[in-house]
């Protein structure tokens, strides 16, 4: 038995024939499959083909995100945030005071923020709108939504263009953009925006950006361009 | 010898089995879209699962820990050197690729998911298993 295995090495010839040479052989393969996983890892990560979806990926990189909602769901404090895409007071918030509220109190699990999407400003908001949406069925709402107020244009001047909307899907990290532009068409897009409404007129909103805090503590509500530290008395006091 | 490298392969098919049940889970909470069960409660499952870094070109990592433990564990039921080659490739990849996404949770997510953990502990232990099929091969032979 042990005869004939020790004549198989030299029937084989080659890198066969020797067992070190073999194992140098696959540890190098091994070493380039795992460089390989990590590099196209990579793709999926906070980058994007834009400054401002580099930016993006590392302000939401690590916080649970499900559809609308950013922040673990078990957060005791929740910020409904009413916003529309072409209201520059919105893109103001999300460019100046949302970055703050996101790294002091979602990264930590204290508050998780919905965003409640309403298209009362005019009919460009409504394709902006759906495109969030369907961003978010891919759990990709807010690098999205942040993008959209990054490149914000002026209010119903037709800059919310298919190509405008596509090339924030480009620019938005880990999103499917084949996917989206599907989910883009889809009813659950459409009745996502009906219910965003309808939450909006039975809560009194009737400006943006509204935010109503809700926690163990009650409900409060700030209406427009609120700073950090109004915010983070809101969030006290309902808490 | 032979009978040494039969438990080695036992325990290296059992360890894959275990991988095999972590990753369905994870690839099931995936598609399920629901909130994976963490040890503690801390969330930190949750956020690891849906960071972007959960999946690569839109496969879910746990998906590829799927094919992973699928091919250490016909690499455990293959017998002659090519089950022991490619058990010891294959566990050497997941060792890497392991370290690589330990790092991701510890220094880019700051989040640890504890079936991760036990995934990549699972693959060291695999290697280890592996490693020794090797050795053993080798005075077999020589």
């Amino acid at each position: 038995m042990n005869a004939r295995r020790k004549n198989r090495p030299s029937q084989q010839g080659g890198l066969l024939s020797s067992p070190r040479m073999l194992l140098v052989l696959l540890v190098g393969v091994a070493i380039v499959v795992a460089a390989l996983l990590a590099v196209l890892s990579q793709f999926g990560g906070p980058q994007g083909s834009s400054a401002s979806g580099k930016e993006v990926g590392e302000l939401y990189s690590g916080i649970p995100q499900k559809g609308t909602t950013l922040g673990k769901g078990d957060a005791p404090v929740t910020i409904y945030l009413y916003e529309d895409f072409q209201c520059p007071v919105c893109g103001q918030f999300s460019r100046e005071t949302l970055p703050e509220v996101v790294d002091r109190s979602v990264r930590g699990g204290e508050v998780k923020v919905v965003s409640e999407p309403l298209t009362f400003i005019g009919s460009d908001s409504v394709p902006a709108a759906r495109a969030a949406l369907a961003a978010g069925e891919q759990n990709r709402y807010w690098p999205y939504a942040h993008l959209l107020f990054e490149n914000q244009g002026q209010e119903n001047s037709g800059y919310v263009t298919d190509e405008f909307l596509k090339s924030q899907a480009e620019n938005t990290p880990g999103l499917d953009v084949g996917e989206w532009s599907s989910d883009l068409k889809g009813s659950s897009v459409t009745q996502q925006l009906q219910a965003a409404q309808a939450k909006a007129q039975s809560a009194g909103v009737n400006a943006t950006p509204t935010l109503i805090f809700s926690g163990p503590g009650g409900q409060t509500k700030l209406v427009g361009l609120p700073d950090y530290d109004q915010i983070s008395q809101s969030i006290a006091q309902v808490d | 010898m032979k009978g040494r490298q039969r438990g080695i392969r036992f325990v290296l098919g059992a360890l894959a089995v275990v991988g095999l049940l972590i990753s369905g889970y994870l690839s099931w909470v995936h598609y399920m879209g629901v909130t994976p069960v963490c040890v503690g409660g801390s969330g930190g499952c949750e956020t690891v699962q849906t960071s972007s870094y959960a999946t690569i070109l839109g496969v879910p990592v746990a998906v590829l820990g799927l094919v992973g433990y699928s091919g250490l564990l016909l690499s455990a039921l293959l017998r002659g050197e090519i089950g022991v080659y490619l058990g010891f490739l294959l566990a050497l990849v997941g060792v890497l690729f392991s370290a690589y996404l330990t790092y991701l949770e510890l220094f880019v997510i700051h989040a640890i998911c504890e079936w991760c953990v036990a995934s990549a502990t699972i693959m060291v232990a695999a290697l280890i298993c592996a490693t020794a099929e090797v050795y053993f091969s080798g005075t077999q032979t020589s």
